[in-house]
């Protein structure tokens, strides 16, 4: 008779330890209950509030990275225009200062050419009065050197011979002489 | 030292409505504490001013991105509509593991009424979000591509399979969470048992304390994985639900 009133005590008066707690059926509408008052709470904190809060924050940290890298794009576009309009402005001014060198010299070495031509000129001018110069006194000193050799030949005869022989026919022997 | 006791639930404050008992119990106010714990670190912890977010608001950017990548590879791009429920699934999931595993806490999800109302709650979302998007046609759900014989095995396998759902749903849940914590009260009252036991005994119980560590640990994964499977099951029925068999 004990067994059996055990038994009962245990099902009608449930105690702490009694039964799989899991499975006992009497907790489940109290479950339940504080379960959908939670889990709604939840859904609808993370749906209105800290859902879009998180999105947003990622999706503002994205367009911040977005817009910073086009920046930095536009930045280093810009960069490179100005490297470019560098690079032109120097091939520029390289090749104004080329052409300035090339036209100097140019005028530099005309000059030159010009004095060198007047100076040519004129040496050549002195040469030319020199070599003149030189003739008239070759043919001036020829001439003396016939008279003395007409006198020498006309004062030989008349030693010799005693002969006195006209200036003209010693002329034309000492021309006899050195015409041959 | 009853490994089952932890499991108990115990009125705070006792309620009754209709008849029903809703008392405020030990296992109410951890689910307040979870509820609260949650919505305060992924609200608190994220500034919209911080381009470098903190470490917390890095947590909290981290599970947004990991469920909103979840449900984008489970169910495509038009599952993203189911993402405050997924997400508020996973997150309920996780912090009630995590926070069932400090010592004299209570586990949420180590009650089968718990688990089964969320798997229910998964599954009416299913087939509300079927029929309301396929009509009749969400039937063809449990119709493979077969020949007709075939069918006549098929379809109530499909049938079943999809019936089930709930149950495996709930139980994967419940059982892992139950069996973890039962196995380290299990170890906790070995150390207890050596420790009193005296002399030579007592020296051992060191073994079952660092069995407890590591055990632990294993609970610490079993309780991400478990939120995990749960949310991403979610995102593979939605995405049946959404696109029936054929493609995403």
């Amino acid at each position: 008779m004990q067994q059996p009133a055990h038994t009962t005590a245990t099902t009608h008066a449930p105690h702490k330890g009694a039964g799989f707690p899991p499975f006992k059926t009497e907790t489940f509408p109290g479950q339940i209950f504080w379960l959908a008052i939670t889990f709604v709470f939840l859904f609808v904190v993370l749906w209105r509030v800290a859902g879009p809060r998180i999105g947003g924050a990622i999706a503002m940290r994205k367009d911040k990275i977005a817009s910073d890298l086009g920046a930095a794009e536009a930045h280093r576009k810009e960069a490179d225009a100005a490297s470019a309009a560098y690079d032109t402005a120097l091939a520029a001014a390289r090749a104004r200062s080329r052409a300035m060198d090339d036209e100097n010299r140019k005028r530099i070495n005309d000059e030159i050419e010009r004095a060198k031509a007047k100076a040519e000129a004129e040496a050549h001018d002195a040469m030319a009065k020199a070599d003149a110069g030189i003739a008239a006194s070759r043919s001036e000193a020829k001439g003396h050197v016939l008279q003395a050799a007409q006198d020498a030949a006309a004062q030989i005869v008349a030693r010799l011979t005693g002969d006195k022989v006209s200036p003209e026919e010693a002329a034309a022997a000492v021309r006899a002489v050195a015409g041959s | 030292m009853n490994p089952m006791e932890q499991f108990e639930i115990h009125p705070i404050v006792p309620l009754h409505i209709g008849g029903y008992d809703v008392s405020f119990t030990n296992q109410s106010l951890l689910m307040c504490i979870v509820v609260a714990a949650a919505s305060l670190f992924l609200t608190l912890s994220v500034s919209k001013n911080r381009l470098v977010p903190s470490r917390a608001q890095s947590m909290a950017e981290m599970s947004y991105e990991f469920v909103a990548n979840m449900i984008q590879s489970a169910a495509g791009h038009d599952g993203l509509k189911f993402f405050p429920f997924v997400f508020t699934l996973f997150i309920f999931v996780l912090f009630s593991n995590f926070l069932g595993l400090i010592p004299g806490s209570f586990t949420v999800t180590s009650q089968i009424a718990v688990t089964f109302s969320l798997a229910a709650v998964v599954i009416l979302t299913v087939l509300i979000v079927g029929f309301a998007r396929h009509g009749l046609g969400f039937l063809k759900l449990f119709v493979p591509k077969a020949p007709i014989l075939l069918l006549l095995l098929l379809v109530p396998i499909e049938i079943i399979s999809f019936l089930t759902r709930p149950i495996s749903l709930s139980v994967r849940l419940f059982a892992n969470m139950l069996a973890g914590h039962t196995m380290l009260q299990v170890f906790a009252g070995f150390v207890i048992l050596l420790g009193g036991a005296g002399g030579v005994l007592s020296v051992l119980s060191i073994a079952p304390m660092f069995l407890i560590v590591a055990i632990m640990l294993l609970e610490l994964l079993v309780a991400f994985l478990q939120a995990y499977v749960f949310a991403i099951l979610t995102c593979i029925y939605l995405n049946e639900a959404l696109h029936l068999h054929d493609h995403h």
